[in-house]
């Protein structure tokens, strides 16, 4: 079994595309004919036995660009390659040349020893051959290990100790993608980094120009390294991120403040609660289809019987009404309170098809309803666009409440929920309590989501007290497995 | 390995996907890079190939393609609800067996005579009846042509996610070697597997099991430089500078929030109007009066229609802009 594409289908199965063991052997089939060496060639043929839904194709594409850096070679090199997998041809990433079993192994027959990526344009070890010379001449400074190794630009060794490094600060168990950005710190420091860093700077201040040169090249070198770091490191994620997924989502749920996930990693984010949201809809129709088998409709099973002398061969069941929810949503969009809006919108949005009937507003000076920005679809665009809009200005609870009150306090009645999300910072300004009654009084639910910890509720210009009265509940949230109980409640609540 | 390779393609148009895109492209069919690849693994990996995405985007023109490509027959099943096996399969042609019985009274009664008893009888009549259901009376649908097909066939079964789940389940079972038993008849395996092409609009989702035994396709809406080769393509009299605002003009159509996005379909059929217009450029007024070739519903033309200007205006912009910079 060939190493490098066992561990690419791991991967993808790690990115939820779901690969079985017939088409695991497909891909093994492609491979023998396409081969590795076109690279191209191969992600559109591997695109055809692997992922078979668009949002499949969608994340196998950024995989299998994640997963298989291409090094360009000069076309010599090339003709003289084998045709099968060549570390020199297609680096599958360090992962496979220094991960824990392919070690040793030299991965699928390819790379003997440690190949690392040769980095492809500009951006590769400064080509210094006597660096290291000059330095020991011209200066009396002790550079640290890690520099020699940069400056000898000798990659095998930077290959071995970066393994080495991730070993001793276990990247095995890395489980979740927001822990990318730790471990690649940790190997860093592990392999060094400060006393990089201080050579860095001493030779920046030293007046000689060699020196200064010298410093040049190593700050290039902490890039490139800082660059292969984080290649390692998304491998090793890739790879030990558990399989079918679900530790990964619970840890991701129970742990990632959403104002900590950073802007790269929203497209994950996103398709994790529109994974949630579907898990809903199916765990909801399911509870609504059980509600519909409710009762027996005696009249019309007579009635309709009747023609077989009332043997009841045609069973009738009274069908039971279902209540859609009407979920009235008011979010505060300034400041880091936003993040967790946009993710809570989202979530409300797809769920679309048990929950038609989202209206929302945004605010943080003025308020203003948004609906049919989200209903339109496009929730990335609607969220870019009422930040534009309502996120401006510092935050003022109580001129927003009025003028929610003026949108819509009529409209809501005793089957309405209504979700204020917000972080109860109203700048010292008038916080409006008295409206959020009114709410109070018409609503069926009022539920006060704080994506700050409790413990800071109340704290310097934090009102929550004065609104905490006017709701049925109050719950922090800040993560996705927050939204989830929450979104999953409301609807329970409804049905 | 070994794959079942079928015996049709021994002057080599199949050995490179290059060879595939000049091939298909003589035919007026302009395949992208993935597409050209599908085709390729079709043939080598000898699967059938599941092709989705939205209309018009040409799923049904690939399958044509090939067959002349390949210069065999082209048998297409087209799926609609309650599509079954007598339908797909194969029929026993009652007309002609009731005209038989008919035809036959006389001779029945000359079979039947000196019989002993009811028992007899019957068994005789059986033998008899053994003929009206042998291959005379067989009345050939789709897959039993293509199965049978003398030198391999391109079988299309499109839309199917139209069919019933029942119908997808017996096509599994044929496409999983190409064989098929008539009770009557015996079991017929075809010589040369068919190339197969199962297209689908995701009207819903078809099974897993079936998905994991083909080759899966999505063609999206062509970008720019692809649809203006397939514009050039299949309109060849459309100028350089037309053609290039019109598809800028669709693409920009396309990201628009329409109920139905126009298709390749679409932009071929305003190319040849705007042919038959004689005009030589994009103009507001001509875009106006011909809106309704490329939009289907009222709607979208009313929504389109207040666009008009920076929607005219854009495309003009971005056709005039060199190739590559979009
Ligand atoms: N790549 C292409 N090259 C040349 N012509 C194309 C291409 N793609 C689409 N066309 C043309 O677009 C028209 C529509 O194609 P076709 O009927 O195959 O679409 P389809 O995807 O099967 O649509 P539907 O889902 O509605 O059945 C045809 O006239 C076809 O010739
Ligand atoms: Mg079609």
């Amino acid at each position: 079994m060939d190493q490098t594409l066992g561990n690419f289908i791991k991967a993808l199965r790690n990115s939820e595309v779901r690969v079985s063991s017939m088409e695991a052997v497909d891909a093994h089939h492609v491979v023998d004919l396409v081969g590795y060496r076109d690279r191209d060639m191969l992600k559109n043929s591997l695109a055809l036995v692997l992922p078979k839904t668009p949002e499949e194709k969608a994340i196998y594409d950024y995989t299998f660009d994640r997963f298989f850096e291409f090094r360009k070679l000069d076309e010599q090199g090339a003709d003289q390659l084998d045709d099968t997998f060549s570390a020199e041809n297609i680096v599958p990433s360090l992962s496979d040349e220094l991960g824990e079993g392919a070690m040793g192994e030299g991965g699928g027959g390819g790379g003997q020893g440690c190949a690392v990526q040769g980095g492809g344009e500009g951006e590769g070890i400064p080509d210094i051959t006597d660096a290291v010379e000059t330095a020991d001449k011209n200066t009396e400074l002790q550079l640290s290990s890690l520099s020699r190794m940069l400056l000898s630009g000798d990659r095998n060794a930077l290959a071995l100790a970066m393994a080495e490094a991730g070993d001793a600060v276990g990247v095995r168990n890395i489980r979740i993608f927001t822990q990318k950005g730790l471990f690649s710190r940790r190997i860093m420091e592990h392999m060094g980094l400060k006393a990089l860093n201080n050579d860095v700077n001493s030779l920046k201040k030293k007046a000689n120009p060699d020196t200064k040169e010298l410093a040049e090249r190593l700050r290039k070198g902490r890039n490139y390294l800082m660059q292969q770091v984080r290649d390692y490191v998304e491998q090793q994620f890739m790879l030990h991120a558990d399989v079918d997924g679900s530790q990964l989502r619970e840890e991701v749920l129970s742990q990632v403040r959403l104002t900590n996930i950073e802007r790269r990693d929203f497209r994950q984010v996103q398709i994790m609660v529109h994974k949630m949201a579907k898990r809903l809809i199916a765990l909801h129709s399911r509870r609504r289809k059980i509600y519909n088998r409710g009762q027996l409709d005696i009249r019309k099973t007579m009635a309709k019987n009747h023609a077989y002398d009332g043997v009841p061969f045609d069973v009738r069941w009274k069908a039971v009404k279902v209540d859609r929810p009407k979920v009235i949503a008011i979010c505060d969009v300034s400041g880091s309170v936003a993040t967790v809006a946009n993710f809570m919108l989202m979530f409300l949005y797809s769920l679309n098809e048990v929950m038609p009937n989202v209206r929302s507003f945004a605010f943080s000076a003025r308020l203003g309803e948004v609906t049919d920005l989200f209903a339109e679809g496009n929730v990335e665009d609607a969220m870019t666009k009422t930040l534009h809009e309502w996120g401006q200005g510092s935050t003022d609870y109580g001129q927003s409440l009025n003028d929610f009150a003026d949108i819509a306090l009529n409209d809501i009645d005793s089957r309405t929920t209504v979700i204020m999300l917000g972080d109860a910072r109203s700048n010292y300004g008038d916080p409006g309590s008295e409206i959020m009654k009114k709410i109070y009084d018409r609503a069926k639910w009022v539920m006060w989501l704080n994506p700050e910890e409790k413990n800071t509720w109340n704290y310097a210009d934090s009102v929550m007290r004065k609104f905490t009265p006017y709701c049925h509940q109050v719950q922090v949230c800040n993560s996705l497995f927050h939204l989830e109980r929450i979104v999953s409640s409301v609807l329970r609540s409804a049905s | 390995m070994t794959v079942a390779k079928t015996s049709f393609d021994t002057d080599g148009r199949m050995d490179s996907i290059d060879k595939i895109h000049a091939g298909f492209e003589e035919l007026g069919y302009i395949t992208s890079a993935q597409i050209a690849t599908s085709i390729y693994l079709a043939r080598h990996l000898a699967k059938p190939l599941l092709v989705e995405g939205p209309p018009g985007v040409g799923k049904t023109e690939l399958a044509v393609a090939t067959a002349k490509f390949l210069d065999l027959p082209l048998v297409r099943m087209q799926c609609y609800e309650g599509l079954d096996e007598s339908k797909a399969l194969y029929e026993w042609k009652y007309g002609k067996q009731l005209l038989y019985t008919q035809i036959l009274r006389e001779t029945l009664g000359e079979v039947l005579q000196g019989a002993k008893g009811l028992g007899e009888s019957m068994d005789r009549l059986h033998q008899f009846s053994d003929v009206f259901f042998s291959e005379q009376f067989v009345e050939e649908r789709p897959l039993l042509k293509a199965l049978r097909a003398e030198s391999g066939s391109v079988l299309l079964i499109d839309e199917l996610d139209k069919a019933d789940q029942e119908f997808e389940a017996f096509l599994l079972e044929l496409l999983s070697d190409y064989q098929i038993t008539i009770p009557e008849i015996g079991t017929v395996k075809a010589k040369v597997p068919p190339v197969v092409f199962l297209t689908s609009n995701n009207t819903r989702e078809l099974s897993d099991a079936l998905k994991r035994r083909c080759l899966h396709l999505y063609i999206p809406f062509p970008g720019t430089e692809l649809e203006n080769k397939i514009i050039a393509a299949r309109v060849p009299d459309v100028s350089e500078t037309l053609r290039k605002e019109l598809v800028a003009f669709v693409q920009e159509l396309r990201s628009q929030d329409l109920k139905k996005l126009p298709a390749v379909s679409e932009t071929i059929d305003w190319a040849r109007t705007l042919v038959l217009l004689h005009a030589t450029t994009l103009s507001q007024d001509m875009v106006r009066d011909t809106l309704n070739v490329i939009l289907k519903f009222q709607d979208d033309i009313e929504t389109v229609e207040a666009e008009l200007t920076t929607l005219t205006n854009e495309a003009l912009k971005s056709a005039s802009l060199p190739a590559g910079a979009s």
